[in-house]
């Protein structure tokens, strides 16, 4: 009688020591010290993106979700992939709503392949039906971290320089299966500049900090969901350009959403450019739109790149949204509790100082000024009062 | 950093230091301050090497007629390179410090084909070799009989220096050893034969020589130049050389019965066991040969050798073997057994006669070395319990202290799996190896960690014997198939060339992302010699408690001697034994501090405080009622948790102040009171 390691109920799961969760750390017990740990990673994670460096701001970015047999592991509920996929469908709605002009592309990889998903694209909506659709298929065999890297690769390099070229893997398997030697194929993604990260399901694994070391990139390992969650957002913020990366002035159009009044006779409605490819059609014939300035074709949506004359198509609100990377936020000053008993919300062992308007904060809400507002509210409010 | 350790200045060629060192070094000084012996364990990974040499070092230049020469005895040929080159950093670290010129001298004996220059060593300030240059009296003689006695004596590593003490006393006789003594004692004879055709005056000389007696030995040792070598006991260096050996061709006669005796004694079909006496009054009576002329086989041997002036000294290992064993023999009546066996244990139906003369006292060949030079340290990572080395060994040390390591995450865990999911406890112990449960919960446990555990892991079974039977029944029960699914399997065989083959592969396997397995056996070649840092050993199991294989004569008869000598039960010294190679193999996937790895001891007798108990502090501290006696599925759940946790990104900076520190840091107040935690005293 052989056990068979699939577990098919949420009873028959692991235990899960929920009391340990509670467990207070004196002596600087295990959880204590790791997570003191974590919390001086996301301290320096935002005192990182301080300073002036160059964004790479148009991104490349191709994921990869392993689909092997260990993505029916139940660690995550209900089970990894359906875990995986849900946070991925928030990620990349995030992701372009932080980098508007960027593209995203997925890969799977299982039984000993890799496949294409959705190729680079700048709209969500197909993205995350693929990954919707994705939810049922089948987890079997083993991953192949060079075959994905190796799709993915061959994309991104006929990138042009300015853009950053960057793969993200999302690895549960402690295994790959690989057809070649994957050390030659690290050295051409580091040639090629691709930085590749991994966010690891289960555990370290020594393959994928060699890949993430060599190529600039960073290894997670995640902790439970909400931690998972943490290390998805991480990557929806771009990341440093390198110095060697090219500089060069792109041509963009910013179109105006133009509707034909209705009491205009002549208007007629018309196709929208990026409906002629796809099969499902959508709205079709529509009255007004974005009008290339170069060629005059007809777009619903954008950001786009035109069909017809090559032109990258924006909307300035979308070039603003990136606009708080290039100048974030200053690091709020770190002190003690004691000296600012009975300030506002301080729960915490430390609280945080805004270096313009000295207010204080805790910890959480440092993160979450930092993280989301990127802008001191004691700040704004005083601006407009004054 | 310069250190101020107890009021001496101590050169330390690193920014950081780990408290433990500090902790150490403090212990080391009171040692030399008091001239006397210490065993000191320390963790692996932590810079043993690098503050016993600072430590020492600086000892030298503070006081230098107090302490003159450092010898540092390591196991193996890597190791004493590694000790090299921490030395060198140190060197250049005082260069660039003092600004003076290194006028330091070290020495470094690995191998034949860098082999030393007699002279060189005396002034030598550090010599750095293996312990056999010391320990085995065949190689001490050539190498380190005129080392000052005013020398520190570091032997590192030195767990099992109890055994390698008595392998360097032990002689084993087959009959392919007699043929090649046969062989070598007819070369002799020509040789001195055709000597005496050409050159008669030199044998004569010989002669006249012997007829002095060993004088010029005696002197020396009496003045307090040599290291006092275990085979050439004190009383014969004031006699002459018996007249029954003294000319050559007698001499030569006289091997060759003593050779007829010895091949005589192999013709047996049982197994005979005598002391030393009994073998005496046994070969006078057939022979007709004295105790006195054996004991001085061995002296008069090597005379002869040099007056033939025969340059190749290997050819004749078989005869020096012989004459070595005759000394021996008629030396000591105590310490010693003779076993003479028809067959191997193994291969009981082959006739392969072995004459086993066996010692069963480290300490007769130690003693010299105790006796003789002023600070002995003996240290190593894994050491417990302290108390039993000086019982063993007998000597009196005056600091015995056991280290910890401190962490700034919990970067080892060791479990206890005793049952399996079907709650059949999981044992190797004799009456339940055999259990068809308890091989398959062997094998799901396998299967599980395969399934969460990174790259590599290393197991290791209590034999090859028992290795191998499991093994074929995990293949039978269809286990080993599914572990292959997850990671690749290599088995380390007593081959050694496979075994490094094997070796190679499971590295390749693991860096590369494949994974793999290695099964090994503890006491091998894997479990003593060869580190898994990092990916190479995210966890090692221990499949039973190694205890040595108790039906063997030797080891009976050694525990026997234990028992009367040293009043230490058999059962004591058998569980030390096996928790200190259990130690020893865990050990493996811990190589500092940087490092994590899983420990999980699969045998429900590990929980018991006896034996939980002897394993050194720095594992045992972490061991909790919450990692007693698991079923798989609980081991499991803990080692996800644990190997999740070990993920997390882990910079220097998160260890400074806690584990690693500054100059600043290590002489707060408060810091010092904690170090002060570190050393156990025992």
């Amino acid at each position: 009688m052989d056990e068979e390691p699939e577990r098919a109920k949420r009873w028959e799961g692991g235990y899960e020591r929920t009391w340990e969760v509670l467990k207070e750390d004196e002596s600087g017990s295990l959880r204590a010290t790791v997570e003191d740990i974590l919390f001086q990673a996301k301290r320096k994670r935002v005192f990182e993106s301080h300073g002036q460096v160059r964004l790479g701001m148009m991104r490349h970015l191709y994921v990869v979700i392993d689909s092997s047999r260990t993505m029916e592991d139940q660690d995550l509920k209900p089970n990894r992939l359906t875990s995986t996929l849900k946070l991925m469908e928030y990620f990349v709605e995030e992701y372009f709503d932080q980098n508007p002009i960027s593209q995203i592309g997925i890969i799977t990889t299982k039984n000993k392949r890799a496949e294409k998903l959705t190729d680079l694209a700048g709209n969500p909506k197909k993205h995350i039906a693929a990954m919707k659709k994705a939810v049922n298929s089948m987890c079997v065999g083993e991953p192949s971290l060079y075959n994905a890297l190796n799709i993915a690769m061959q994309t991104l390099k006929h990138m042009p320089g300015h853009t950053s070229r960057e793969i993200l893997v999302i690895f549960s398997s402690l295994t790959t299966c690989d057809p070649a030697n994957i050390y030659d194929l690290i050295k051409t993604l580091k040639a090629l500049k691709i930085r590749v990260s991994v966010i690891g399901l289960s555990a370290e694994v020594r393959v994928c900090t060699v890949l993430t070391r060599e190529t600039g990139g960073n290894y997670n390992v995640i902790l439970d969901e909400s931690h998972f969650k943490e290390l998805l957002m991480y990557h929806v913020k771009p990341p440093p350009a390198s110095s060697s990366s090219e500089c060069s002035l792109i041509r963009m159009g910013f179109p105006q959403h133009i509707i034909a009044s209705l009491s205009d006779q002549d208007a007629k409605p018309s196709f929208s450019m990026s409906h002629l490819e796809s099969s499902d059609g959508g709205p079709g014939l529509t009255l007004g739109g974005y009008y290339c300035p170069q060629c005059r074709a007809k777009y619903t949506e954008l950001p786009v790149e035109c069909k017809v004359c090559g032109l990258t198509l924006v909307s300035a609100p979308h070039l603003a949204r990136s606009f708080h990377h290039l100048f974030p936020l200053d690091a709020f000053q770190e002190h003690p509790l004691e000296e600012h008993k009975g300030d506002r919300c301080a729960y915490t062992i430390k609280v945080f100082t805004c270096p313009a308007c000295s207010s204080v904060f805790c910890t959480d809400c440092d993160l979450f000024i930092h993280d989301t507002l990127h802008c001191c509210p004691s700040c704004i409010h005083r601006q407009g009062t004054s | 950093m310069k250190l101020n350790i107890d009021g001496l200045l101590v050169y330390f060629p690193y920014d950081y230091i780990y408290p433990e060192q500090y902790s150490y070094m403090l212990e080391l000084k009171r040692t030399l301050d008091a001239k006397g012996h210490g065993v000191l364990e320390m963790p692996s990974g932590t810079g043993k090497t690098i503050s016993l040499l600072s430590l020492i070092v600086a000892y030298q230049r503070t006081y230098p007629l107090e302490v003159t020469k450092l010898i540092y005895c390591s196991r193996t040929v890597p190791e004493i390179e590694k000790v090299i080159e921490e030395l060198r950093k140190l060197m250049e670290f005082y260069t660039k410090e003092t600004g003076e010129k290194n006028n330091f001298l070290a020495l470094a004996l690995s191998s034949r084909k860098n082999l030393c220059i007699h002279p060189e060593i005396l002034h030598a300030n550090i010599v750095v070799y293996s312990y056999h240059y010391l320990l085995d009296p065949k190689i001490a003689d050539l190498v380190s009989k005129e080392l000052a006695k005013k020398s520190v004596v570091v032997f590192d590593e030195a767990h099992n220096i109890d055994n390698v003490c008595i392998d360097s006393m032990s002689v084993n006789i087959t009959r392919r050893t007699l043929d090649r003594c046969q062989t070598n004692v007819e070369t002799l004879q020509n040789t001195i034969q055709r000597i005496k055709e050409t050159d008669a005056a030199k044998l004569r000389e010989e002669y006249r020589r012997l007829v002095e007696g060993l004088k010029e030995a005696n002197v020396a040792r009496e003045t307090d130049i040599y290291l006092s070598n275990p085979v050439l006991p004190d009383e014969i260096l004031q006699e002459a050389v018996p007249g029954s050996i003294r000319t050559a061709e007698h001499f030569v006669g006289f091997l060759k019965r003593f050779l007829e005796y010895l091949k005589a004694r192999l013709r047996i079909h049982h197994v005979v066991q005598e002391s030393s006496p009994q073998f005496l009054k046994d070969i006078y009576e057939k022979v007709c040969i004295d105790r006195k002329p054996l004991r001085f086989c061995a002296e008069r041997l090597r005379s002869l050798l040099r007056t033939l002036e025969i340059a190749d000294i290997a050819d004749f290992s078989a005869v020096t073997l012989i004459s070595n064993f005759a000394t021996l023999v008629s030396t000591y009546s105590k310490g010693f057994t003779i076993i003479i066996e028809p067959f191997e244990d193994k291969t009981p139906t082959i006739v392969n006669p072995v004459l086993h003369f066996s010692c069963m006292d480290p300490s007769i060949a130690i003693k010299p070395v105790f006796e003789r030079f002023q600070s002995v340290i003996i240290t190593s990572g894994t050491l417990s319990p302290l108390d039993i080395y000086p019982r063993i060994l007998d000597f009196r040390p005056v600091t015995m202290a056991s280290f910890t390591m401190t962490l700034a995450r919990t970067c080892l865990c060791p479990l206890i799996v005793g049952r399996g999911n079907d709650q059949v406890a999981m044992s190797s112990k004799f009456e339940t190896r055999e259990d068809f449960a308890v091989i398959r919960n062997y094998g799901n446990l396998l299967l599980e960690m395969s399934a969460i555990v990174p790259d590599g892991i290393v197991a290791f079974f209590t034999s090859y014997v028992y290795m191998e039977n499991i093994v074929a029944s995990w293949y039978e029960q269809g286990i080993l198939e599914n572990i292959q699914r997850n990671k690749l399997i290599f088995i380390e065989t007593q081959d050694a060339a496979e075994t490094s083959m094997a070796l190679e592969k499971y590295q390749e396997a693991c860096e590369n992302g494949r994974g793999a397995i290695l099964l090994s056996v503890a006491r091998g070649k894997v479990s003593e010699g060869i580190d898994f840092v990092h990916h190479f050993g995210r966890a090692v199991i221990m499949f039973g408690v190694p205890y040595v294989y108790t039906q063997s004569r030797i080891l009976k008869a050694r525990l026997e001697y234990l028992r009367d000598q040293f009043q230490i039960r058999e059962n004591d010294f058998l569980t030390f034994d096996a928790m200190r190679h259990a130690a020893q193999c865990v050990g493996r996937a811990i190589r500092g501090k940087t490092d994590y790895g899983l420990m999980i001891f699969a045998d429900k007798r590990y929980a018991r405080a006896d034996k939980r108990g002897k394993l050194p502090r720095w594992i045992q501290e972490h061991i909790t009622d919450g990692s007693l006696n698991l079923t798989i599925d609980e081991t499991v759940q803990l080692s996800k948790h644990f190997l999740r946790q070990m993920a997390q990104p882990f910079r220097r900076e998160d260890q400074l102040g806690l584990s690693l520190l500054t100059l600043e840091q290590l002489q707060s107040e408060e810091m010092l009171q904690k170090i002060s935690q570190i050393a156990q005293q025992v």
